[in-house]
């Protein structure tokens, strides 16, 4: 699971980063195309609740998802993670 | 969407957490009509998927009635602001809580008219600023949780928008009671009422609410002992749970 953050519905309130007890969201620095300054997400996008939640069957905590009042916040599915799956070039 | 409502405007919020609400309950689509008055609060229904009706300034709990009388197996939920619901439909409130009629009334409180410019409402604390209040409110504060109380309700809560989890529970327990459910979320609003009172980015609002809240079983029990609680705190939690007799609800 992968937190999406959809750029087209923030407005840049930043309460996301102020609630998550991750500190997944932190505060952009970039204006994006409508002149908003987006939150940046922590490299992986994930928190421990997400990454976690299909193998310890977690319920995800979901309270940037709550507080987000333009409904900006959501998850996505991700493939499992494969060992095999990496090619190494030399 | 994107809906209309400011930068940091708690009215999402308290949007997201009803519709979860909802969800949890399994109400379908074609028995559930959300209603409201006039304001900002009031645009809410018109984002959600289901019948719903906008109506006249303060009259949102009169038209609720309406609709829960003439069916009887809707699931009526209303929207509504702290100036529509205290000052103009101040009668209309106490006697729907009389009545203890079977709706879930859901009051975002932000302590502001925001829609018109930011006059102030009777919940606007005293000392804070506004444009009909520019030395300061000196009026007392209506609290709405315990008039809900005092007037019959059946189920009466109180959270901010900080307590997203608290509030989607007691969204949830309001519309699982029968009569009328009460859930009052104080709201911030950064564009109107943050601007004048030195509470200009929301998560400054939101900060207030988390640090002067104080739980009322807690705020009781200091009572009882004999402390003080300082006057700029409020009460958060559940005012009230009890079997009154409901109307419009089916005889089965």
């Amino acid at each position: 699971m992968k937190l999406i953050i959809d750029e087209s519905r923030c407005k840049g309130c930043n309460l996301c980063t102020l609630v998550c007890p991750y500190n997944i969201f932190q505060e952009g620095s970039e204006l994006n195309s409508k002149g908003i300054v987006v939150p940046s997400l922590d490299r992986p996008g994930r928190c421990t609740n997400c990454r976690l939640s299909k193998l310890y069957q977690r319920r995800l905590c979901g309270v940037c998802q709550l507080i987000c009042p333009d409904q900006a916040i959501h998850w996505v599915e991700e493939e499992p993670y494969e060992p095999l799956g990496v090619v190494i070039e030399f | 969407m994107p809906h209309i409502f400011c930068t940091g405007c708690g009215n999402g919020t308290v949007i997201n957490c009803t519709l979860n609400a909802v969800v949890e309950m399994g109400w379908e689509i074609d028995d559930t009509i959300f209603i409201s008055g006039i304001g900002c609060s009031s645009r809410a229904p018109g984002y959600v998927a289901t019948d719903s009706l906008h109506t006249t300034h303060g009259r949102a709990l009169a038209f609720a009635t309406g609709v829960k009388m003439a069916k009887p197996d809707f699931n009526v939920v209303v929207f509504t602001g702290d100036g529509d619901l205290s000052a103009i439909g101040g009668n209309h409130f106490i006697h729907a809580c009389r009545r203890n009629i079977d709706i879930t009334v859901v009051c975002m409180n932000n302590m502001i008219y925001g829609m018109t410019g930011g006059q102030g409402s009777p919940c606007t604390p005293s000392g804070a600023f506004s444009t009909t209040t520019p030395y300061g409110a000196s009026e007392p504060v209506f609290d709405l949780a315990e008039l809900a109380v005092a007037a019959g309700a059946n189920y009466v809560a109180r959270w901010t928008t900080y307590h997203v989890k608290e509030l989607t529970k007691a969204i949830k327990a309001g519309m699982e009671t029968p009569g009328l459910s009460f859930i009052e979320s104080v709201t911030q609003c950064p564009t109107s009422f943050g601007r004048r009172n030195k509470q200009r980015q929301p998560s400054d609002m939101i900060d207030h609410m988390k640090t002067h809240t104080i739980l009322l079983s807690k705020k009781k029990r200091l009572e009882e002992a004999g402390q003080k609680v300082p006057d700029d705190y409020f009460a958060v939690g559940e005012f009230a749970r009890r079997n009154r007799p409901v109307m419009g609800v089916k005889n089965k």
